[in-house]
């Protein structure tokens, strides 16, 4: 328990940590105050029934958790990489190795602080994202009668939990890329490029993406992605269903923390 | 295998790819000492270090830590152990303080007023609030002393300590240490420091290319390996090495090649009185005489004063790295400032 408390304070105490959740709440307000605020003005123009819906609640309360799933996996696969690769550059996972600390224990308890400030992040950015939807609907003149429906909200605990889910699976993809390459820069660098990549791969492989992770975390949702995350650039692509789509994030998340710990258990630690 | 010994390496061995960085190394380090491990820079010190602290494993052979066997399987023996390996390392955006406060959560457990103390010990208490991104090497140096006797371990494994101290950080460390090995601790220092070893070492093992060439305490070492030089007229020389043979050896007679006038011989110093007086009673007397046994001489003598192929040397202004001491001092120093 100590180890995982200390893997809090670290975290908390990171730069990269509030980086990272700045910059996915921030793009999250400004893109929804700014649409509200541009409403008006936009008229009747191309995409105008999109940016109603955006603002629209209760169905601005989904639009807000795909973007936390896009934009947001983008940021999970980086901080989890950053988290990582930095315990190798920095030479610090070498210093509890040497302390007598387990390896896998060390590698396990670290990703689970990840997840844990993932999580974190994940329902402040959902609710500063929520009361932006609302700032940009008043903004817009749009009625908010929608931001109380009962139904939605009934559902909205299943559909956090299923986002966050998504969230930790993209962290540990990154978290674990980091792992095979000890290194914090290549591992941030590879996870970016498999994200990206997952994308380019539905131009070949159309029926195997929806397996790939990023677009599986995105399916336990039960949709595409709104804004911002995989699935877009007109690539037609089948999603699994949401329930099949749960246990492929499952397996990805399992499948990337063994290997995290396998790799650093039988790992030679150098400098 | 080992009553009585705090560490203890058989026929360890570790390759990497095709080179093989340990070949066979025994150790023997009793309990109680400070134990300098002294080696030319890719000699497989820092590979020992890693070995015995379970970073890497070992192709063959085993090592027992504090008596019982250390493998794969017992890093719990760890916890008695304080160890520093490499440059320290901390993450650069936490204090000083809040370095030792996550890294006591791993391993064995240390408490705050330990920490404290062990901030005072290192002379950090004023600068313990600051990130470590703004320590100075020397600052980090004494951090990762500090980090390693988190535990109060009851060995303590420092790979180059004395890298970015300054003359009185070195001074502090070695008292330390030194107290650290009055109370039963034992210390094992690597290090190419070889004036720093000599003052702080109890026992010295000296390693090249992967084995060990020489282990024992100072004292006996020294003895053993003394050297007394003599400088005598050229015309001299020849008679002179007669004589010396007769009282050393003729195996531990040299002639200084190019310099015919001076003579080697292999013997305790304390010895250099009979020398001049073998030489004096047949008539010949010396312009010159040098006895000593210092550490230098020896590690140059047992290890070639090089290190080992794959990594080169510093050949100096000479150019042929022939001219001893002063181009190992080269080698030190440009080996530590890498190290930095």
């Amino acid at each position: 328990m100590r180890l995982f408390v200390s893997g809090l304070r670290k975290l908390s105490r990171r730069l990269a940590t509030w980086v990272t959740f700045g910059l996915l709440a921030g793009l999250l307000v400004l893109i929804l105050v700014a649409t509200g605020a541009t409403y008006e003005q936009a008229g009747d123009a191309p995409g105008a029934v999109g940016r109603r819906a955006l603002l629209t609640f209760p169905g601005a309360y989904d639009s807000v958790l795909a973007f936390i799933v896009g934009l947001g996996g983008l940021l999970a696969v980086v901080y989890g990489a950053a988290v990582a690769g930095s315990e190798w550059t920095w030479g610090t996972l070498k210093n509890a190795v040497a302390r007598g600390e387990s390896r896998s224990r060390y590698v396990i308890v670290t990703f689970a602080a990840v997840a844990a400030v993932v999580l974190v992040g994940l329902a402040v950015t959902f609710a500063i994202g929520v009361g932006s939807a609302v700032v940009g609907s008043n903004l817009a003149c749009i009625s908010t009668a929608g931001l109380s429906d009962s139904a939605t909200l009934g559902a909205l605990p299943e559909r956090l939990a299923r986002t966050g889910f998504a969230i930790v699976e993209e962290g540990a993809l990154g978290f674990a890329i980091a792992t095979l390459f000890r290194s914090q820069l290549a591992g941030i660098g590879a996870g970016i490029a498999l994200y990206f990549g997952e994308q380019f791969a539905g131009l070949f492989l159309p029926d195997i993406m929806q397996w790939l992770p990023f677009d599986a975390a995105t399916a336990v949702l039960g949709e595409q992605a709104g804004i911002g995350g995989p699935g877009g650039g007109g690539i037609e692509v089948t999603a699994l269903d949401p329930n099949t789509a749960l246990v492929v994030v499952a397996a990805w998340l399992i499948g990337a923390i063994v290997v995290s710990a396998l790799f650093t258990e039988r790992a030679e630690i150098g400098g | 295998m080992t009553d009585g010994l705090a560490l203890a390496t058989r026929g360890l061995r570790k390759s990497y790819g095709t080179r093989m960085a340990l070949d066979g190394l025994d150790l023997s380090v009793p309990e109680g000492v400070v134990y300098g491990f002294l080696g030319p820079n890719g000699a497989g010190k820092t590979t020992t270090m890693r070995l015995l602290t379970g970073l890497i494993h070992p192709d063959a052979g085993s090592i027992e830590l504090l008596g019982r066997p250390f493998g794969r399987s017992d890093r719990h023996r760890l916890f008695e152990i304080g160890a520093l390996v490499e440059t320290p390392a901390f993450y650069p955006y936490l204090s000083g303080r809040a370095n030792l406060v996550e890294l006591a959560s791993s391993g064995a457990h240390a408490t705050r007023a330990r920490i404290e103390e062990l901030l005072e010990l290192v002379g950090l208490r004023d600068r313990a609030g600051d990130a470590v991104s703004r320590y100075s090497l020397g600052m980090k140096q004494r951090l990762g002393i500090a980090a390693s006797l988190l535990s109060d371990p009851t060995l303590l494994l420092l790979d180059e300590p004395a890298n970015g101290l300054d003359p009185a950080g070195i001074v502090a460390m070695r008292d330390t240490l030194r107290h650290l090995a009055s109370t039963g601790k034992t210390v094992f220092v690597s290090s190419h420091i070889l004036s720093e070893v000599q003052q702080l070492a109890d026992m010295v093992g000296i390693i090249s290319a992967g084995r060990l060439v020489r282990e024992g305490s100072i004292q006996s070492l020294l003895k053993s390996e003394g050297v007394v030089r003599v400088h005598v007229a050229a015309t001299e020389a020849l008679a002179a090495r007669d004589i010396l043979a007769a009282l050393a050896g003729a195996d531990a007679v040299e002639v200084d090649e190019p310099m015919a006038a001076w003579l080697t011989v292999r013997l305790d110093p304390k010895r250099a009185g009979e020398v001049t007086q073998a030489l004096a009673e047949r008539g010949i007397y010396l312009s010159g005489l040098e006895a000593g046994s210092d550490l230098e001489s020896l590690f140059l003598q047992l290890t070639g004063g090089a290190p080992s192929s794959h990594e080169g040397t510093f050949v100096g202004l000479g150019g042929n790295g022939s001219s001893g001491a002063n181009d190992q001092d080269a080698a030190t120093s440009a080996a530590a400032e890498e190290a930095s």
